[in-house]
């Protein structure tokens, strides 16, 4: 009775929720968007960025976004209502109050997510740094930081997967996006989609 | 929403209601107070922030 009061008073006070797949760059992101969208769910994206060596699927991503920490207006975001936008975590704390997010926060081993981000950095010829720790305890702090803002938020609804489960377990985490969500969403459909020969850096 | 009252520039005043109201807030108050939080965590870690900041850019995950 409690949840249903509150889904009424959010669906009045907010309308639509924007989904939001988040989490830090080369966390899983991509499969989940890819997963939603098998689903049946209509992703923002404007694939304005193409699939490359290190998405070879794709990054479905809204260009805007980018932007998220230096534009004003950000009224934008009303259009992403009932569809699927990626956000990384970095950005997640300049989303305005006045939407209701449903949000997927996806985590990956730090190792893992730092290995395949140096890999991503040498092909776009940036530098990678040499102090991998550091760069580990600076994504350690940073989500904490950002779960902990989360977990203030009235206008959040969050569920955490973790990118090696979904790989290992793809239809039981179909399910538990589905059952989040509380959409028809095809869950065969979305298993069928995780590739897990793009599982490239392990630990 | 504030547990105390905080005085602000009349001049100040109106340019957050401007821009709560551009940037989506639902109220004055929500800006504020997200405004701050924003700013508090920027000046507990601004060096780490730009480090991960750089990273991102050269990802190209933001510009």
């Amino acid at each position: 009775m409690i949840t249903f009061l509150k889904n009424f008073y959010r669906a009045k006070k907010f309308g639509q929720p924007i989904v939001v797949v988040s989490g830090l760059p080369r966390s899983g992101t991509s499969m989940t968007m890819k997963m939603l969208e098998a689903g049946g769910m209509t992703l923002f994206t404007d694939n304005i960025r193409e699939a490359d060596e290190d998405n070879p699927k794709g990054y479905y991503e809204f260009e805007r976004v980018k932007n998220l920490h230096k534009e004003k207006d950000r009224s934008w975001l009303g259009d992403a209502r009932g569809k699927v936008i990626k956000i990384i975590s970095e950005l997640l704390m300049e989303l305005p109050d006045a939407y209701f997010y449903k949000l997927i926060f996806m985590d990956r081993h730090l190792d893992e997510v730092i290995a395949s981000q140096n890999k991503m950095l040498i092909r776009r010829g940036e530098p990678v740094g040499d102090d991998n720790e550091r760069m580990k305890a600076l994504f350690e702090k940073h989500l904490r930081v950002v779960k902990s803002w989360l977990d203030r938020q009235s206008n959040f609804d969050v569920i955490r997967l973790n990118y090696k489960e979904v790989i290992d377990n793809p239809f039981d985490h179909a399910e538990r996006i589905r059952n989040f969500l509380g959409t028809g969403l095809d869950v065969k459909q979305m298993a069928g989609v995780v590739d897990e020969k793009l599982y490239r850096n392990r630990r | 929403m504030f547990g105390s009252k905080i005085k602000i520039d009349k001049n100040l005043l109106e340019k957050v209601r401007k821009y709560s109201e551009i940037a989506g807030y639902s109220s004055v108050e929500e800006f504020v107070e997200h405004a701050l939080e924003k700013e508090i965590a920027k000046l507990e870690d601004a060096d780490s922030e730009e480090e991960i900041k750089k990273r991102l850019k050269g990802l190209g995950y933001i510009s």
